[in-house]
């Protein structure tokens, strides 16, 4: 083990790293991109005569779905060709972070933002009328799914970026591959969540078009909820990055920090998938019955709160690794 | 890329204390400002019962958020909120857009922003919900379902600002730093406008929107 320097270890964290961001981040994209064709077939043999306005919205929503992957492609590349400069173990570390935080951050926002293309899709054949309203909300929809992935990226990035090398070795290099973790596993279950509120949208508005601008209210504030645990995520990262730590020469302690990261990040998965449920029904729902959207918002948003309780638990879990323990 | 993350601070020193002020952000905050003072001029100038174009503008944009508000808190609260609402949603916007400006930089980009912007809604909201409902009522709810889930319940309703805020923040910075970075990759060809456009006014527009939406939520919430 001693026969390796730390610019060789720089390396190889820096080809590992990239190799789980691009391999990871490779997942969900593909399986969005897929329901939005196998929908996009669907659409056109129920209604063939739309099938160049089909064809020409199933490409432009797996363009959007599409971005998750490329943010991971960009920084796997900046990871394999980077000239990384100091080589220290802790940037080692950070660099493993980076990729890992960019790999789990694509996978959800990558298969969500397949939902609302698929639903576009079949809306159009329902509803040849509504053709520019449904690709308008499924542009809409998409984009804010890839909310998630885009925290994953800025946390990548800074990781990437930043110089860590006055920080004292033994916490920090738990800290920077937990700040990694917190925020890539957060953002799976808010990712998805948040195209299955896209997905029920469009859906619904191919339904009823007149409920459009209420459906897409009900859609942006479900998804912004369900977006909240990739925040935790986010906020735990930062945390984890900038915070100071004492040297220390106790495992425990390093170990903490990492604890911090997996709670948060393993802990966000559910409530982001469980407040995207909320959100789809709810949206879905306004669709068919328009004069009770209040209500049925005012449902959505408690049933959310109490759902993301868990994901507060995880948080108050980690803020006690890193400040008390 | 060695401009990434550095940030103009001015450091007073007033009675041992470091106040630290960020003046590229006070700046193209001023920026915003008068950019808004600009715009109410132009809308309410030499208004008639014929408008024209700047007068539309204006009351389309009005109308159209006291519509949002008085679906979300009903009638009696629509003279009193919507104009808050209305102002926090240009606010928002213009910062965002402010990005797409060669030399200037989006307010929000810097965590103080948005996170004083989502302060003022949750301190707003819960004086709302005092005023409705009476002290004893709002205090009540934090002892639900049982008394002893108190300090989670406040932990919960704390994590609503960190929400809220962090969200604006982060897309609005991810979106700078992914500009950046690709101009720097590409060298600045054929790539960058068409990020400015997608994250400067797309996302900049829907963050905006969702930032003004939860922050009108928030006051539903607590009102109702």
């Amino acid at each position: 083990m001693m026969e390796f320097d730390a610019q060789a270890w720089v390396k190889v964290a820096a080809f590992v790293g990239g190799g789980i961001a691009m391999g990871l981040g490779a997942i969900g994209a593909a399986i969005g991109e897929g329901y939005t064709a196998s929908l996009a077939n669907l659409a056109v043999s129920r209604n063939p005569k739309l099938s160049g306005d089909i064809f020409k919205n199933m490409l432009v929503g797996q363009a959007v779905a599409e971005s998750a992957s490329i943010f991971a492609l960009v920084v796997a590349i900046l990871l394999l060709f980077m000239n990384t400069g100091d080589a220290t173990l802790i940037k080692a570390a950070a660099l493993l972070g980076a990729g890992l935080s960019m790999g789990f951050g694509a996978v959800g926002s990558g298969v969500g933002s397949g939902f609302p293309g698929g639903q576009a899709c079949l809306g159009i054949s329902r509803q040849p009328a509504n053709t520019s309203r449904l690709t308008t909300n499924m542009l809409i929809g998409s984009a804010v799914c890839q909310t998630p992935a885009i925290f994953s990226l800025v946390v990548a990035f800074i990781l990437l970026f930043m110089d860590f090398s006055a920080a004292p070795l033994n916490p920090t290099w738990a800290a920077l591959v937990g700040a990694g973790l917190s925020t890539g596993l957060a953002a799976i279950g808010s990712g998805y969540g948040g195209g299955m509120a896209a997905g029920g949208s469009c859906e619904g508005i191919a339904r009823q078009p007149e409920a459009t601008g209420n459906v897409t209210t009900v859609m942006l504030v479900g998804q912004a909820v369900a977006q909240t645990p990739a925040i935790f995520g986010l906020l735990v990262s930062f945390i984890l990055m900038f915070k100071v730590f004492p040297e220390t020469t106790q495992l425990q302690t390093s170990m903490a920090l990492l604890g911090a990261g997996l709670s948060t990040g393993f802990g966000g998965i559910g409530p982001g998938l469980g407040n995207g449920m909320a959100a789809e029904s709810a949206v879905c729902w306004v669709a068919r019955n328009l004069p009770s959207a209040p209500e049925l918002m005012r449902i959505m948003l408690v049933g959310q709160a109490v759902s993301q309780s868990t994901a507060i638990y995880a948080m108050v879990v980690s803020l006690v690794l890193i400040f008390v323990v | 890329m060695g401009d990434l993350g550095r940030i103009n601070q001015l450091i007073v020193t007033i009675g041992g204390q470091n106040l630290t002020f960020n003046l590229q952000v006070i700046l193209m905050t001023w920026v915003v400002i008068a950019a808004l003072l600009f715009f109410g001029v132009m809308v309410t100038r030499r208004r008639g019962m014929l408008p024209h174009s700047m007068q539309v503008l204006g009351e389309l944009f009005v109308g159209q958020f006291y519509q949002l508000t008085e679906d979300a808190l009903g009638k009696e609260y629509v003279e009193k909120y919507a104009p808050l609402i209305c102002s926090v949603f240009m606010f928002v916007v213009l910062s965002n857009w402010l990005g797409v400006f060669p030399h200037l930089e989006e307010p929000t980009k810097d965590l103080n922003t948005p996170l004083s912007l989502g302060i003022m809604g949750f301190v707003i909201a819960h004086y709302a919900g005092i005023r409705s409902k009476g002290f004893k009522a709002y205090a009540k709810e934090y002892f639900q379902p049982v008394f002893f889930m108190m300090p989670l319940n406040v932990i919960g309703e704390l994590a609503k600002i960190i929400s809220i805020s962090f969200r604006l923040f982060g897309n609005i910075m991810g979106g700078s730093i992914i500009i950046l970075v690709v101009s720097y990759l590409c060298y600045s060809i054929v790539l960058p406008p068409f990020l400015i456009a997608f994250f400067g006014i797309f996302v900049g527009t829907i963050q905006a929107f969702v930032f003004t939406m939860l922050t009108l939520v928030y006051i539903s919430i607590q009102v109702k």
